[in-house]
């Protein structure tokens, strides 16, 4: 009887562990683990996006159609609405030019001009500067769980690293717990204020990789505007010929 | 003596004539002091401007800093320290030190942005260089510690705010991060020089310091002096920086101030012009003058001659008249020309029409009105200059008169 009792003691203890190690493994994902994965899925080796960027300031809406590519490093956007047809904007490691057909001249970004929205968006060109995983960039913590449309989301908090440049000093960032893709971030200046936030109201799959379909970013210092971002469509490793991310191109 | 007489005497034959010469002189000479007047006024008033609130008389930098001051950067900024401070405040000459940081922000009225210029500064400081404080004409400047902002009325107009309002400046952090400084307007300036109500906002020192995270950081140093000394204290200040070691350098406000001094080495240029063409004007009145005086007396030029006088005689009784209506058109010229100035010295020229009465997108940091000053040597040199040009310009015409041949002379029809 007493051994019994003994087997059945030790087969409580060892499944009350066993489950208790099962739920570990599911919940201590580590806050750098939980934004790699998103990483994972939102950044691209190499991608052909042809993609709708509306602007709304006040009662005006202004839609701008874009195609961009991109490489791990370099990008070349080129707006092909029939306001902006031809204008491009190219993006190589940490400079960014900008050609205007119609001055035919290429003038390099650089700056105060990077604080300033591309093309009259809440995009700044600082925003589309940043390229680097954000696990370089920032500590994550895990700060909490929420919900966001039914979806059970962890809640990240992001400080700037010291000694690195970023144009966010804090984010938090609410990441699907299931698909690992962001649908919400806010993003804060040392001083604390909000300054903008974005939101994910579109995610589909594509080749087992969710990604934002649609998203809005609002600028929090100004009333009345955001900007949506829209991808028409998205293809995974073109072939991108040589010379695409080259000034001599961006003519 | 007679021929002397003769001469004064024939400035008095064609009246109609020599008057209209000489008021074309008159004319001539007028718009040239007015124009030197206008000019100078401009010229000293963009300097005063730029000097009383903007640069200071001298401003004191890190010379890796001066190299792109254009971009206001936030790297190679000045470590501020008593010792600093005390050294230049304890160089003879020097009236003032104000620290200054400069730096770049888009102003956010919450609608919408414009990029300005932030001036992070000591207030009590600032009011022994500048004079903007006399120009606050709504609210007050803030004092040290306020979370305050005081902007020019320009941009407060394009931005729609006023005192009491709150706005939002997002500046970009030594490390590039994006901060805000979020103050209340408690004061608007309309100071003399546009530059500082069209695109400025100043807010308290170490408020931008510590918003921007450059610690103790100042772009500059700007000092007022004792005018007209500033090379003499530039030398001192450089020794005592030598001798302390400092890695800072003075500069005068002229090398500040570079684009409007070629602006003005420019109006210089247009001021010779327009003297150029004023002593044309008087030199083809003479000469006209001097002709049909000739060809209206050629039989007197022949009589004269068969008298027994001789060839210079006859130029000199031209260059007589001629002097005459110079002196009469320059003192004429010279009378107008005070009036003219007068006028312009007390109530100035208003270039309301330029852009709203600004005229900085010209490049010349002056408002509403360009006031005139007096150049007295201008009045001397034109009216010497009027009489030589009418002598010289009366040489030939009279000469070619007094070659005449005597017979044919008073025969000549």
């Amino acid at each position: 009887m007493k051994r019994i009792k003994c087997v059945l003691w030790l087969g409580i203890i060892i499944s009350i562990l066993i489950s208790n190690l099962i739920i570990i493994s599911a919940s201590e994902l580590t806050a750098e683990e939980i934004i790699k994965k998103r990483d994972d899925n939102e950044y691209f080796d190499l991608v052909r996006i042809e993609a709708e960027m509306t602007i709304v300031n006040g009662g005006r809406k202004i839609i701008k159609t874009m195609i961009a590519l991109s490489d791990k490093k370099n990008s070349l956007v080129e707006f092909t609405n029939p306001q902006d047809r031809g204008t491009k904007f190219l993006k190589r490691e940490d400079d960014l030019w900008m050609f205007f057909p119609d001055a035919e001249e290429i003038i390099k970004i650089s700056g105060h001009m990077l604080n300033q929205g591309m093309m009259g968006s809440d995009f700044s060109y600082q925003d589309i500067m940043e390229s680097d995983k954000l696990t370089d960039l920032y500590d994550f913590k895990i700060v909490g769980e929420e919900e966001i449309d039914g979806r059970v989301c962890y809640v990240l908090e992001g400080i700037a690293r010291e000694g690195v440049k970023v144009s966010y000093y804090r984010r938090l960032s609410w990441i699907d717990q299931e698909r690992f893709i962001g649908l919400k971030e806010e993003l804060y200046a040392p001083s604390g204020k909000l300054l903008k936030v974005t939101t994910a109201i579109e995610i589909r799959e594509f080749e087992g990789r969710w990604i934002p379909i649609e998203s809005v970013m609002e600028n929090k210092l100004r009333g009345n505007t955001y900007t949506g971002f829209k991808i028409i469509q998205i293809e995974f490793n073109p072939k991108i010929p040589e010379g695409t991310f080259s000034l001599q191109n961006l003519r | 003596m007679f021929i002397f007489k003769l001469g004064l005497k024939n400035l008095t034959r064609q009246k109609r004539r020599n008057i209209l010469i000489i008021f074309v002189i008159a004319f001539a000479f007028f718009g040239y002091l007015m124009m030197d007047s206008l000019m100078n006024g401009m010229e000293e008033m963009s300097f005063d401007n730029i000097k009383n609130y903007d640069t200071g008389n001298i401003q004191i930098v890190n010379p890796a800093y001066w190299e792109d001051r254009e971009d206001l950067p936030l790297e190679n900024l000045i470590n501020l320290n008593q010792e600093i401070i005390e050294i230049i405040q304890e160089t003879e000459g020097v009236l003032g030190v104000s620290p200054e940081l400069r730096f770049k922000a888009n102003l956010n009225n919450g609608i919408d942005e414009t990029a300005v210029i932030g001036l992070g500064i000591s207030f009590e400081q600032y009011n022994q260089v500048f004079a903007t404080k006399n120009y606050i004409v709504e609210g007050s400047m803030f004092t040290s510690g306020e979370l305050k902002a005081v902007i020019g009325v320009s941009l407060a107009d394009l931005m729609d705010l006023k005192v009491d309002d709150y706005i939002t400046l997002l500046v970009r952090t030594k490390d590039d991060t994006f901060n805000t400084i979020d103050v209340e307007i408690s004061g608007l300036v309309r100071a003399p020089n546009p530059m500082i109500n069209n695109g400025i906002v100043f807010v308290p020192l170490e408020l931008a310091q510590q918003a921007l995270n450059v610690d103790n950081g100042v772009s500059l140093l700007a000092l007022k002096t004792i005018p007209g000394e500033e090379d003499a204290i530039i030398k001192r200040l450089k020794s005592s920086f030598q001798n302390k070691n400092f890695n800072l350098k003075p500069y005068s406000w002229k090398e500040s101030a570079s684009s409007v001094i070629a602006l003005s080495a420019a109006k210089k240029g247009g001021i010779g012009t327009v003297l150029l063409v004023v002593l044309l004007i008087g030199m083809l009145g003479i000469i006209n003058n001097v002709i049909l005086s000739a060809l209206e007396r050629t039989e007197e030029i022949g009589m004269m001659k068969a008298l027994g006088m001789r060839g210079w005689e006859i130029v000199f009784v031209f260059m007589i008249e001629a002097t005459g209506i110079g002196i009469l058109g320059g003192l004429a010229g010279c009378l107008l020309g005070y009036i003219g100035v007068s006028w312009l010295v007390k109530y100035g020229f208003s270039i309301g029409y330029i852009s709203g009465g600004d005229a900085s997108g010209y490049g010349i940091p002056i408002l509403d009105r360009i006031y005139g000053i007096w150049n007295y040597p201008s009045f001397t040199f034109l009216f010497i200059l009027g009489i030589i040009i009418a002598v010289l310009s009366s040489i030939l015409p009279s000469y070619w008169a007094a070659k005449k041949d005597p017979v044919k002379a008073i025969y000549h029809r």
